[in-house]
């Protein structure tokens, strides 16, 4: 550790934990409590990264959370900013996307190329000819940017971990330097929860790299956050962002076990105490490593006790960069100052990979191996700008200032985000605002805030030549003038075109710079150029952190531990696991016309309607007529929108005089017991009914096939189950195999001799399993849900959401014998007396290819003899028993009569003929064997 | 009523070893970790429907967002039950396994003395419950669930519906013996799946399933 | 992310309820025209600055409510505030 300094006071490495890792592929040593880049930079690693474009060398900018210089892989993680991340023993680090090495990266040519890849060249180029587009991706993506997933060796193996937690602070505290701290003691002492949220691994902010009275002031508040219980502190943790009714998003790292947590906290009050970023200057030269900003070398210096050169320029405009100065001279580095208040200038540096020379604006030219500049601050404003605050910029100050006046009242601020002091002014304004969060948590009315003044400080931006802006992205100011030239001359046009502070940075370090750029290029005042947006996420995020746990919500029939052992291939319906079959569905649903079949269809919605006004509320929602159903007996109704369009189906039975069972489709369930709140709640909350939704209350399965009879007769104990005594349609009540409260009714989706048994449900298992069993001699064989749509479509059977779609009428649903207009009020009446008047739009057929075994996809297009779309297929498949395809499409009107030919585009291109069937139904079209 | 070889089944797979209790295949395992998940499926639940603000109401003596205890005598025999008041007009009654008959009986014979229209369904099958005892019951709620459970927003004996791991859910607080204690009722179907997840987000505080216990309320 | 002020259950997330709209009274069925009826099905004030309208609490106590809610800033109150707009 060649640069390794002796003790320095405020350091935060453990000399007595010494560990190593890797880079590159060698091995290097560290401390406990060193970043990967203060390791690295410990043993005098300069270069650390490529840039983005131009695959220049870089180094440390800033050495913190925001260094652009120093995003690194680790193992299989990438993008991960080597100037934060901790070291851990056996880490395996190497530089990205640079070959064949950061040493020697081929892709510097992109240099010489520069000319033709100016900013926004892709707007320009690899556009045409169109057809070379896949190559062009191929060599784009060798180009791209960032890291790699998921190959190189993995670190230590273990699969990344996100977790997700809510929390409800009084008032959350965003940045926890010296004010942040201050003003979330001050909040807990006056009776609020405080969460405090710090991007470092420790509290402090710029006390921590301090003179020894800083470093007494940080331990001091540091004890006081310590001894307040109410005050909970996620460190490693950025606030992404600030939403409405203060939602704010933290991430938060470091959890042992975790790798990254997404705290989703709901404040009453929100107090932003950001800090201020230091902004870099621009020159030729600016980005060689070895030029770096004051903050960068305060940092190395004092926490990680490391020696960033031997012979220093020193160009300083402020308090900062005169301590930096300070600091380098106390660890023995020759320092020459340059000081930027009294005129002094750096007109460029030599140097590729490290620093060789600076030219001065005196006409010196200074061989050294470190440039540091002091020359502004900018205010951390996102987190404010998301709360409505618009940021106005203070020419004295040379920096942007919230302005809370269109801010939201439930977000604060303190620090230096919003102006300076000496540390005892700063805290005692953060104690103030701290008071005064707690206040407006607690819903006193809002106080008044102190004010807090800023400093004179030199606007100073750009230096006599052209450097880089944008460093993440390898935007130079000559590029921000090229594109004010070619037109983009607002902030907000040019951040586009060039994509300057569009980079993982996000504007932090070069915002500023770029306004007073393209202020500089337009003749306008910073003022009048004003600035970008700022929007979450204020610092870039990981997907699986806001993913949170895997998780995938799934609900189960309590026949799905049996499907699963009979190895039925899973079915995904909605949040619903089914099977789609158990290996042979064409077998499946020639068994059910043959013999019988059990299918479980337990998702089918049911309801349970109870009242004397249930008859009311059918009468409104279906189309047909509900009043005289009498007891005992199950009817089909369809329900259409206010819009007349058709949105669900189902068969209702009426248990009692006031009581009904409707059922519903599976995926209608939700939206159909929503539909009849709406009424009930809205419309007519003088209805005496209830509704309950009843769907898990029981197991449901379907006994379909002309031995089904015979089969229910073996397990039902209580109900007479011939045809006379319980015939189509109706419902009957009792006990099947034991079990008492089942609900038997006799319907038929399938066309077949059928009987819907709904189970109380914690005895469905034992009851499907009964039916298998005493079944056996039957032939009984379970049927999945995709041989029930090959049933279903042999009988012509709509599925609402398949065969009808969002215009789709009562009537283009071939509904017309089931509406009833002559009712007094229904759902969408008006707009079915209008289907039913002018007769136009599209209508349900059955539809037979003459190449009977060819089955046309899905969604296949019909055509007209021009060539223009007249329908679609919207269900089809091959028939088992009738081995050729059948198909229901919708088809506009004047192609809807029986016999007509219609013309099927295929998805290969081709087409084939169809023609319209007589029956919708292919199978059994007089419906015999239901009636049975 | 069932044939006495007939047992009913919960949602939620059965944690080793199993026993049956009242008709009902539960857990008989036993737990002694700080935070424990237990299946309290077999328990009666009985929903009841009527005015918010009405004579049954007043009967039932528990208002929206609270549960209370109440003791009901059907002919020789006490139930012991936890009412909540679930929802607006809206009320679950919660009693020891195989009491449904009785707590439904009773129910019915209390609104036929109103001449309000409400109505009484036994839900015991069409609903999961789960309870989760410990101190850090609701740190690990506040991984899965938006509400504030706060001591001062939601004490002992609190009944609030929101999303728990992304399906609706009844959340009654009612802390035993001093310990902070909630009981989780959902749609049935959805049961393996929030036992499951309160068992993934309660990993980070060691917590366990534990076994049913009779009578359970 | 915005809190809605659930008359029953107080603020809550919005993501447990369902958005409906700008209430707009029903014409007749029986004697509404074309006209009214779309009117009704598709038109709404769509306002920029406050505005009453429906949600639904689906996955909370399942009521149905009324707010007033600002478009252009997303403040929402509990409704009754303003004398609701007359149709347009």
């Amino acid at each position: 550790m060649s640069e390794r300094l002796s003790r320095q006071p405020g350091e935060v490495i453990d000399r007595a934990a010494s560990l190593t890792f890797d880079w590159n592929g060698r091995t290097f040593p560290a401390y406990v409590g060193d970043t990967i880049a203060s390791a690295l930079a410990a043993c005098g690693v300069r270069v650390f990264s490529r840039s983005f474009k131009y695959h220049r060398p870089r180094g440390l900018l800033t050495a913190s959370y925001l260094d652009p210089g120093c995003m690194v892989q680790v193992g299989d993680e990438p993008n991960v900013r080597g100037a934060h991340r901790l070291v851990e023993s056996g880490m395996d680090v190497r530089s990205q996307d640079t070959w064949p090495s950061l040493a020697l990266d081929v892709k510097a040519a992109n240099e010489l190329a520069r000319r033709a890849l100016p900013p926004g060249f892709y707007y320009k180029t690899f556009m045409s000819p169109g057809r070379l587009w896949p190559a062009y991706e191929r060599v784009l993506e060798r180009f791209a940017h960032g890291g790699v997933l998921g190959s190189g060796p993995a670190s230590a193996g273990r699969e990344v971990r996100y977790d997700k937690r809510h929390a409800h602070p009084d008032v959350l505290v965003a940045g926890g330097g010296p004010a942040g701290m201050a003003a979330a003691v001050a909040a807990a002492q006056a009776g609020s929860s405080v969460l405090l949220v710090e991007e470092e691994h420790e509290l402090g902010g710029h006390l921590r790299w301090g003179d020894p009275l800083d470093l007494a002031a940080l331990r001091e508040l540091r004890e006081q956050v310590d001894a307040t219980p109410a005050i909970e502190v996620l460190t490693d943790s950025v606030v992404l962002g600030r939403y409405d009714g203060n939602l704010v998003s933290v991430v938060q790292r470091g959890l042992p076990d975790i790798d990254e947590r997404l705290v989703k906290a709901r404040a009453k009050t929100l107090v932003v105490a950001s800090g201020l970023i230091e902004r870099p200057y621009v020159f030729a030269g600016n980005d060689v490593p070895g030029v770096m900003l004051s903050t960068a070398v305060r940092r190395l210096v004092n926490l990680y006790a490391v020696r960033p050169g031997e012979r220093a320029v020193v160009l300083t405009a402020n308090a900062e960069g005169d301590a930096a100065a300070a600091d380098l001279e106390r660890v023995g580095v020759e320092v020459v100052r340059v000081d930027a208040r009294q005129g002094g200038d750096i007109v460029s540096v030599h140097g590729r990979s490290r620093v060789r020379s600076v030219e001065l604006g005196d006409g010196r030219t200074l061989g050294c191996d470190l440039v540091v500049t002091a020359t502004g601050w900018t205010a951390a404003v996102s987190l404010l700008t998301m709360a409505g605050d618009v940021p106005r910029y203070d020419p004295r100050a040379a920096r942007f200032r919230p302005d809370p006046s269109l801010r939201s009242p439930d977000v604060l601020a303190t620090g230096g985000v919003v102006g300076d002091g000496t540390l005892d002014e700063l805290v005692a304004h953060a104690d103030a605002v701290g008071r005064e969060a707690a206040r407006r948590a607690a819903s006193a009315p809002a106080g008044p805030l102190p004010e807090l003044a800023t400093r004179a400080h030199p606007e100073l931006v750009r230096g006599r030549t052209h450097g880089i802006v944008d460093f993440s992205e390898d935007v130079s100011s000559k590029d921000l003038f090229a594109a004010v030239a070619e037109g983009y001359d607002s902030a907000e046009l040019a951040k586009r075109y060039t994509t300057a502070t569009m980079g993982p940075v996000q504007g932090k370090l070069e915002t500023v710079n770029v306004v007073a750029i393209v202020a500089e290029a337009t003749g306008r005042t910073i003022a009048e150029t004003g600035t970008t947006t700022w929007r979450p996420p204020y610092a870039p995020v990981t997907l699986g952190a806001l993913a949170g746990r895997e998780r995938e919500p799934v609900r189960r029939s309590p026949l799905q531990s049996w499907h699963e052992r009979q190895g039925a291939v899973p079915l995904v319906a909605g949040a619903w696991i089914r099977p789609e079959h158990y290996g042979d569905p064409a077998g499946e649903a020639r068994n059910v016309r043959e013999g019988v079949g059990v299918i479980d269809v337990t998702p089918i919605g049911k309801l349970d309607l109870r009242g004397p006004d249930v008859t009311r509320l059918l009468n409104l929602v279906y189309v047909n007529k509900w009043s005289k159903l009498e007891v005992g007996r199950v009817r089909y109704g369809v329900m259409c929108g206010e819009d007349g369009v058709v949105i669900d189906d189902g068969v209702t039975a009426r248990l009692g005089d006031e009581h009904f069972l409707m059922t519903t489709t599976s995926t209608g369930e939700a939206a159909v017991w929503t539909w009849l709140e709406s009424w009930l709640q809205t419309e007519h909350p003088e209805w005496q009914l209830h509704v309950t939704p009843v769907t898990t209350s029981y197991a449901s399965m379907n006994v379909a096939g002309p031995r089904s009879r015979e089969l229910l007769a073996l397990v039902v104990d209580d109900v007479a189950v011939e045809s006379e005594a319980f015939p189509y349609m109706h419902v009957r009540t009792g006990r099947v195999a034991g079990v008492d409260g089942c609900v038997l009714m006799r319907i038929g989706f399938t066309g077949e001799l059928s009987f819907e048994l709904h189970v109380p449900a914690g005895y469905g298992l034992h009851v499907w399993q009964t039916l298998l069993e005493r079944g056996r001699d039957l032939g009984v064989r379970p049927f999945g849900v995709e041989a029930q749509r090959i049933l279903r479509l042999e009988k012509g059977h709509l599925i609402v959401g398949q065969d009808t779609d969002g215009l789709t009428g009562a009537y283009g649903a071939g509904l017309d014998g089931l509406v009833r207009l002559d009712k007094g009020d229904a759902a969408g009446l008006p707009e079915l007396r209008w289907q039913h008047e002018t007769r136009d739009g599209t209508r349900l057929v059955g539809l037979q290819t003459t190449q009977e075994s060819l089955v046309p996809v899905e969604g296949s297009q019909l055509v007209d003899h021009d060539g223009l779309i007249c329908g679609r297929v919207t269900s089809s498949r091959l028939s088992p028993a009738l081995g050729r395809s059948v198909c229901l499409g919708q088809v506009e009107a004047r192609f809807a009569e029986p016999g007509t030919r219609v013309t099927v585009r295929l998805l290969d291109g081709g087409t084939t003929t169809a023609v319209v069937t007589e029956h919708l139904a292919q199978v059994d079209p007089e419906g015999r064997r239901l009636r049975g | 009523m069932v044939d006495e070889s007939v047992v009913a089944m919960s949602p939620i797979a059965t944690a080793s070893p199993e026993t049956v209790v009242s008709g009902w295949t539960v857990s008989a395992r036993h737990s002694t970790a700080a935070l424990t998940l237990t299946d309290h499926t077999p328990l009666s639940k009985v929903a009841i429907r009527a005015p918010w603000d009405g004579a049954l109401a007043q009967t039932l003596g528990v208002r929206f967002g609270r549960t209370a205890r109440a003791s009901w005598d059907v002919g020789p025999s006490t139930m012991h039950v936890l009412l909540a008041g679930a929802s607006p007009g809206e009320w679950l009654a919660l009693a020891a396994p195989g009491e449904q008959a009785l707590v439904v009986g009773w129910l019915e014979d209390a609104a036929a003395r109103t001449d309000e229209l409400v109505s009484v369904l036994d839900m015991t099958h069409g609903r999961a419950l789960v309870r989760l005892t410990g101190a850090s019951a609701p740190r690990l709620l506040a991984k899965e669930c938006g509400v504030d459970l706060h001591d001062s927003v939601c004490p002992d004996a609190s009944a609030l519906r929101s999303l728990v791991a992304g399906v609706a859910t009844d959340i009654l607080r009612d802390d035993r013996g001093g310990t902070r204690s909630y009981l989780l009722h959902c749609e049935r179907s959805s049961g393996q799946y929030l036992f499951d997840s309160l068992l993934d987000a309660g990993r980070e505080f060691g917590v366990e399933a534990d076994g049913f216990l009779a009578p359970g309320i | 992310m915005i809190l809605l002020p659930c008359p029953w259950c107080g603020l809550r997330d919005s993501e447990e309820f369902g958005y409906v709209g700008e209430p707009r009274g029903r014409p007749n069925p029986l004697t509404t025209t074309t006209e009214q009826w779309r009117d009704y099905l598709y038109l709404r004030r769509n306002a920029a600055g406050w505005t009453t309208e429906r949600w639904y609490h689906r996955m909370g106590c399942r009521r149905y409510l009324l707010v007033e809610r600002d478009t252009t800033t997303n403040v929402v109150r509990p409704a009754g505030q303003v004398a609701p707009e007359p149709e347009p």
